[in-house]
C-alpha cells in the first residue's frame, strides 16, 4: 500500500509539473494558448470526477454533465448579478425581456461571493446525494444507473431551457462580469488565471487521491468488483456509493464554475447528452482506473479535436468517431492500460523484476472483471 | 517499485505526446503584428459543418466562400486577397467561443463571418467585444441587441412584421395562433406580434412553444384544430418546422382558410417539406430566390454553378453573401496600414450597395436597412413574391421597448 | 370530449412510431445485452435509403420497404461483424463503441450525401383523413399503427415459431450448451443484429413523411426508444409493446395537460421512478441467465 501511494504521488507530481511548468513554457506564456489550455484542464477535472465514481466505484454516471452544468450556472448567476448592478432593479437584462418584475428569491443569495463558491460545490453534491439515495437505497445498479442519470440529465436540461425567465433559456447566461477574488480580477487570458485553473485541478486531484487511497477507496474498489461480497462483510454499500457519487458531483460542480470563467458564459449545452457522453469518452480514452489518466485523456482528446478541426474542417468529426471505436476495441483500459500493459510486458522479459509483476497483478487497480475475462 | 517506473514512463510519454500534438513554441504564435500582411487580409469563416445546425449553416458557409472567391478572382481588395480561415464550431456554443478566439487572437482575423443561432452569436460576443473585433452575422434575429462589434445583416422583428401582420389580418382575420420553438427568438417575435395585433385589433388565441428539434406535432395540431384560428403564426425553425408543415398537411389543413405565416421558413426548409405541403402558405423575408432582379440572377447563377443546380439560395445565405461584399467595400476605403476591425466598422457605416434583394444600407447602429417582402410558396418549392415593401425599412432592434433605441453611440435610453 | 379522443389517437400514433423504432433495439438488447447507441443512425440510414431509392429508381416508400430493410440490415451485419462482436463481454463498452459508430455513420452520410435536409414523398394512396364526429384521424397515422402492430406480430412469430427464433432463444438461455448442440452463436448474433438494424431502417423510412430527413435525425429518436426498452423489460416483446403504448399515450396526455416541454419532463421523471421501483421493467425476463 505504501509503495503504491508513493508512486501515485510521483505520477501526480509529474502531471502537476507538466501543467504548471512545461505547458506554459511550451506555449511561450501566450495568453490565447493558455486560455485554450485552461479550458482543457477544466474538462480534465470533470473527467477525473467521473473516473472517481465510474473507475473506482463502478457507478457509470451518464449524467455527469448535470452536476457540471449546475456548478457553471451557480458561478454564472453570481457574475451576471455583478454585471447587472447598474441596470433596472439590479436585475439581469433577460428577465426584463420576459416581464419578470422583481429578482426571484433564489437569485438573491448569489450576490454573495462566499455563498456562490460554497453553493457551486454544495448544490451539485446535494442533487447528487438525493439521486444517490434514491438509486442506491433501491440497489439500482449498472445499466439502470446509467439510464436514470441520463434521463435526469435530459429532464434537467429541458427545465433550464424552458424556464427562460429565470435561466436565460437556450442562450444561457451571457454578458457576465469578471470574477473578483480577494482583489484579484480573473482575466481569462492572463497567466495568473491559467495558474489558478491549474492549481484548482491539482488540488482536486489531490483530494481525489486522498479519497481513493483511504480505506473508503479500498471499499469502493471492492464494491466495484463484487458488491454483494462487500455487503456480506457488513459494509453499507449504498452509503459508500453515495459518498463517491457526491464527491464526484462536487468536483464536477467545481469544474463547471471554472468553465464559466474560462468561456465567459454559461449555456444549457453544458448539460447536453453529447457533452455528457463526451466526458465518458475522455475518461475511457485516458483510462478510468486512474484519476490523473482520466484528466489527461480529456486534455488529449480535446486538444486533438481542436487541432484536427483546424486541419480537416470537414472530416475531423469522422476521425473522432473512428478514434473512439478503436480505443474501445484495442485499448479497453485507455492510455493508462496501454502503458501499464507495456510496462508489465517489459518486466516479464527481465527475470529480476518478476516479483514486481506479481505485485502489480495483486492490486485491484490493475484489471476490471470484464478485462479479466478477456485475458 | 515497478509501478513507479511505469507511472513515470506513462507521464513522460504523456508529456511527449502532448508536446507532439501541440508542437513547440513559435509554431502557432504567428509573428505578424499588423492585421494585413503579405498582401493578404485574414478573415474568419465560422459556420457549423457538423451538428444540428449544419443543415443551414453549411449553406451560409457556401455563400460566404462564394463571395470570397469571387472577390479574389476579380482582383481582391485594393490588390490584396482575402485569406479565409475556416473553422467548424459543430453547432455548439462553447466550441463557437473557442474557435472564435482562435480566429481573432491566433489567426489575427480582421473580421469573422459566422453563425445562425442566437445562442452561438451570444457565445462569440464576449470574444469579439473583448478584443474589439468585428463579427458579421447574416441571420435574422430577435433584436434587442446593440453591440458595436457585430454587423447585423439580417432582419429584426420590426422589419419582418411591421407590414406582414396587418396584411395577414386584412386578408385572413385577426385571430392568430402563435407557435414557435422554445428559445429567445420565437418568444421575442411573438411579443412583437402581440403588440402589433393589439394595435390593429387582433388577438393571439394561443401562444405555444415546443423544444428545439421537437418532431411530433399531433398534440399541437389537435389544439390548433380546436382553437380554429385565422392564421397560424409560426416561428418554428429547422427540423421542427419541416415536421410541423408535413404533419399539418397530412392532417388535411387548408392553406386558403388557415395559412401558416412563417418568419423563418425559407427555400431550404421548403425543399425538405416538399412543394405540395408548403404550397399556399406564406413567409415574410427580405429575400426570396424567386425575387426578380439582375443581381439576384447573377447570384443564383454563380451559386448553382459552384454548388450544383439542385441547390437553393435563401434569405440568410443572401445576407451571408452580400456581407462579404459590404466588408470589401468598407476595406476598399482604407489604406493597407489602416486596416483594423474598428476602422472597417467605421468605414462600413452608411455604406450603400445593391444586393440581390435591392439596394441596402448599413445603419449607424450597424444593422441593415432592408426590403421586406411577402412570399407565397408554390408547389415547385419557390416563393412567389406577392407583396414588396414600398420603401426600404429601417432596422429598429428595440422597436418593442419604449424609451430604448440602438444608435451609432450604442444603446440609448431616454 | 373530442379533444380527449383526438389526443388518445395522437398518443397511439406516437406509440406506434416508438414501437417500431424500439423493437429493433429491444431485440438487440434482449438477445445480446448490447446497448446500441447507433440505433438512431440505423433509423437515419433507413430514411436516407428511402430517399436514395426514390431519387434513383422512383420507388415510393411502401414499395421500397423490403429493399430498405435489406440495405440497413447489411449495414447492421457489418457493424456486428466488425465491431460489436468483440464487445459481448463488456456491455458498458458497447455504449461507447456504438456511440462512435453512430458518429461515423452520421458523418459519412453528411460528407457523402450532404448536410441538407432531404425530401421524401409521402405515399399518396394514404392521403386524407378518417373523420368520426369530432375525431380526425390521418390515414397515414392509422396505417402506421396497423403496420407497427403487424411488425410486432411478425417478430413474435419469428422468435417463437421459426428455427432461427428457437436457436436464438436457446443461445440467450445458455450459450455454451447451445454450442454443444451445433448452433453457431456468432451467426445467430450477427443475423439478430442485422434484423434489429433492418427494423430500425423500416422505422426510418416510415417516419420520413412526418419529419425532416437529416444526418442528425437519429439522435432525437434514440433516447426515447431506449427508455421504452428499459421500461418494457429486457427481452420482452410484449413489454416493449406495452411500454411504447404507455410512453406514447402518457406523453400525449402530459403534453395535453401541461405543454410539450413540461410534458416531456414529467414523462422522464415518471420513467425514472418506474426504473427505480421496477428495475427489471414492466415485464421482466424470467429466463435464467
Amino acid at each position: 500500500m505504501n509503495t503504491t501511494f508513493k508512486t501515485d504521488i510521483i505520477g501526480y507530481g509529474l502531471f502537476a509539473a507538466l501543467i504548471l511548468f512545461v505547458v506554459p513554457w511550451a506555449f511561450a506564456f501566450d495568453g490565447f494558448e493558455l486560455n485554450t489550455f485552461a479550458r482543457y484542464l477544466t474538462l480534465g477535472m470533470v473527467a477525473m470526477a467521473l473516473a472517481l465514481s465510474w473507475g473506482y466505484a463502478g457507478v457509470l454516471n451518464l449524467g455527469q454533465a448535470a452536476t457540471f452544468g449546475l456548478g457553471s450556472y451557480v458561478m454564472a448567476m453570481h457574475l451576471k448579478l455583478r454585471a447587472s448592478a447598474s441596470s433596472y432593479n439590479g436585475m439581469p437584462d433577460f428577465m426584463g425581456w420576459t416581464n419578470v418584475e422583481v429578482l426571484p428569491w433564489f437569485w438573491e443569495p448569489f450576490h454573495s461571493l462566499t455563498f456562490t463558491l460554497v453553493a457551486g460545490l454544495a448544490l451539485p453534491a446535494l442533487v447528487a446525494w438525493l439521486m444517490a439515495v434514491f438509486m442506491f437505497r433501491g440497489r439500482v445498479t449498472g445499466v439502470f444507473v446509467a439510464i436514470i442519470t441520463l434521463a435526469f440529465l435530459v429532464a434537467l436540461q429541458l427545465v433550464f431551457i424552458s424556464e427562460q425567465r429565470y435561466t436565460g433559456g437556450q442562450n444561457g447566461l451571457t454578458g457576465l462580469a469578471p470574477l473578483e477574488l480577494f482583489g484579484w480580477r480573473a482575466d481569462a487570458y492572463s497567466t495568473s488565471f491559467y495558474y489558478m485553473v491549474a492549481g484548482c485541478l491539482i488540488t482536486a486531484l489531490a483530494l481525489g487521491l486522498a479519497v481513493v487511497r483511504s480505506k473508503v477507496g479500498l471499499i469502493l474498489r471492492a464494491i466495484r468488483e463484487d458488491a454483494n461480497r462487500v455487503r456480506f462483510f457488513g459494509y453499507d454499500v449504498a452509503r459508500y456509493e453515495t459518498l463517491a457519487f457526491c464527491v464526484s458531483a462536487a468536483l464536477a460542480g467545481w469544474a463547471g464554475m471554472l468553465y464559466v470563467l474560462v468561456l465567459e458564459f454559461a449555456s444549457p449545452t453544458y448539460m447536453s447528452v453529447p457533452f455528457s457522453l463526451g466526458i465518458v469518452i475522455w475518461c475511457a480514452v485516458g483510462g478510468r482506473e486512474s484519476l490523473v489518466a482520466a484528466a489527461l485523456g480529456a486534455v488529449v482528446v480535446n486538444m486533438l479535436e481542436g487541432r484536427l478541426s483546424s486541419i480537416f474542417v470537414e472530416g475531423w468529426f469522422l476521425f473522432l468517431g473512428i478514434l473512439f471505436i478503436v480505443v474501445v476495441l484495442v485499448m479497453p483500459r485507455g492510455l493508462y492500460g496501454l502503458f501499464s500493459d507495456a510496462v508489465q510486458r517489459l518486466q516479464t522479459v527481465s527475470p529480476r523484476d518478476r516479483g514486481g509483476k506479481v505485485a502489480t497483478k495483486a492490486t485491484p487497480l490493475s484489471a476490471t472483471p470484464a478485462v479479466k475475462e478477456e485475458n | 517499485m515497478k509501478r513507479r517506473s511505469f507511472l513515470k514512463g506513462f507521464t513522460i510519454a504523456g508529456a511527449a505526446g502532448v508536446a507532439g500534438v501541440t508542437g513547440f513554441p513559435g509554431i502557432w504564435t504567428r509573428g505578424n503584428s499588423a492585421y494585413a500582411a503579405n498582401g493578404e487580409i485574414p478573415v474568419g469563416v465560422l459556420f457549423s459543418l457538423t451538428g444540428a445546425v449544419a443543415v443551414v449553416e453549411s449553406t451560409l458557409r457556401d455563400a460566404c466562400m462564394l463571395a470570397i472567391e469571387e472577390i479574389n478572382a476579380s482582383g481582391g481588395v485594393n490588390g490584396m486577397t482575402l485569406r479565409p480561415y475556416q473553422e467548424d464550431p459543430a453547432s455548439d456554443p462553447a466550441t463557437f467561443a473557442d474557435r472564435a478566439r482562435r480566429l481573432v487572437i491566433r489567426d489575427k482575423c480582421v473580421s469573422i463571418f459566422g453563425s445562425y443561432t442566437s445562442a452561438s452569436r451570444q457565445a462569440v460576443l464576449p470574444v469579439v467585444e473583448g478584443r474589439d473585433n468585428l463579427y458579421w452575422y447574416p441571420t435574422l434575429y430577435e433584436g434587442r441587441e446593440c453591440s458595436r462589434n457585430v454587423m447585423y445583416g439580417g432582419a429584426v422583428p420590426n422589419q419582418q412584421q411591421q407590414e406582414f401582420v396587418p396584411w395577414l389580418k386584412e386578408k385572413f382575420g385577426g385571430r392568430f395562433y402563435l407557435i414557435g420553438n422554445n428559445y429567445v427568438y420565437p418568444r421575442e417575435e411573438n411579443n412583437v406580434c402581440k403588440i402589433i395585433l393589439s394595435q390593429i385589433g387582433g388577438e393571439a388565441v394561443n401562444e405555444e412553444y415546443v423544444p428545439l428539434g421537437h418532431s411530433d406535432f399531433s398534440s399541437v395540431i389537435n389544439r390548433i384544430r380546436a382553437a380554429e384560428p385565422d392564421v397560424i403564426f409560426c416561428t418554428l425553425v429547422g427540423d421542427s418546422d419541416v415536421a410541423f408543415a408535413r404533419q399539418l398537411h397530412a392532417a388535411g389543413f387548408d392553406p386558403e382558410k388557415m395559412p401558416v405565416a412563417s418568419l423563418t421558413r425559407s427555400e431550404v426548409e421548403v425543399k425538405a417539406i416538399g412543394g405540395d405541403a408548403a404550397a399556399g402558405h406564406f413567409s415574410s423575408a427580405p429575400y426570396f430566390m424567386g425575387h426578380k432582379s439582375a443581381e439576384n440572377e447573377k447570384f443564383i447563377e454563380a451559386y448553382q454553378r459552384k454548388y450544383g443546380t439542385d441547390q437553393v439560395t435563401h434569405f440568410v445565405s443572401e445576407a451571408a453573401y452580400f456581407q462579404v461584399y459590404q466588408f470589401k467595400a468598407a476595406v476598399e476605403k482604407l489604406a493597407a496600414s489602416d486596416i483594423s476591425p474598428v476602422n472597417i466598422r467605421n468605414a462600413a457605416v452608411g455604406l450603400s450597395m445593391v444586393a440581390p434583394q435591392g439596394e441596402i444600407l448599413i445603419d449607424g447602429n450597424l444593422h441593415t436597412h432592408l426590403w421586406p417582402k411577402i412570399g407565397q410558396w408554390q408547389s415547385d418549392g419557390q416563393a412567389k413574391v406577392i407583396m414588396e415593401s414600398k420603401q426600404r425599412i429601417a432596422p429598429e432592434p428595440y422597436w418593442a421597448y419604449e424609451g430604448q433605441a440602438c444608435t451609432e453611440n450604442g444603446l440609448v435610453r431616454s | 370530449m373530442d379533444s380527449v379522443l383526438n389526443q388518445v389517437f395522437a398518443g397511439l400514433s406516437m406509440a406506434s412510431i416508438l414501437l417500431i423504432v424500439a423493437l429493433g433495439l429491444a431485440i438487440i438488447y434482449g438477445a445480446m445485452g448490447v446497448i446500441n447507441l447507433a440505433h438512431g443512425e440505423f433509423v437515419m440510414l433507413g430514411a436516407y435509403s428511402a430517399w436514395f431509392l426514390q431519387e434513383q429508381f422512383g420507388l415510393g416508400i411502401l414499395v421500397a420497404l423490403p429493399v430498405i430493410f435489406l440495405m440497413v440490415a447489411v449495414v447492421g451485419w457489418l457493424v456486428e461483424r466488425g465491431v460489436v462482436r468483440w464487445l459481448y463481454h463488456r456491455p458498458l463498452d458497447t455504449i461507447l463503441a456504438t456511440w462512435g459508430i453512430g458518429i461515423v455513420l452520421q458523418q459519412l452520410v453528411r460528407l457523402g450525401i450532404g448536410p441538407e435536409s432531404r425530401y421524401v414523398a409521402r405515399p399518396e394512396i394514404l392521403d386524407g383523413n378518417v373523420i368520426l364526429g369530432g375525431l380526425v384521424m390521418a390515414n397515414y397515422r392509422i396505417f402506421l399503427i396497423a403496420f407497427s402492430a403487424a411488425v410486432l406480430v411478425g417478430t413474435w412469430y419469428l422468435l417463437t415459431r421459426t428455427e432461427f427464433g428457437t436457436k436464438l432463444r436457446a443461445i440467450i438461455q445458455n450459450k455454451e450448451i447451445s454450442e454443444c448442440y451445433g448452433i453457431r452463436p456468432e451467426r445467430v448474433y450477427a443475423l439478430t443484429f442485422a434484423y434489429g438494424a433492418g427494423l430500425a431502417g423500416i422505422a426510418g423510412a416510415l417516419i420520413t413523411p412526418l419529419v425532416s430527413v437529416t444526418p442528425g435525425m437519429g439522435t432525437y429518436v434514440v433516447v426515447d426508444a431506449f427508455l421504452v426498452v428499459i421500461v418494457g423489460g429486457v427481452g420482452s416483446l410484449i413489454g416493449t409493446a406495452v411500454a411504447s403504448g404507455l410512453v406514447g399515450t402518457a406523453s400525449a396526455a402530459f403534453s395535453f395537460l401541461l405543454n410539450d416541454t413540461l410534458g416531456r419532463v414529467a414523462l422522464l421523471l415518471a420513467i425514472i421512478l418506474l426504473i427505480r421501483f421496477r428495475p427489471m421493467g414492466l415485464f421482466p425476463d424470467k429466463v435464467r441467465r
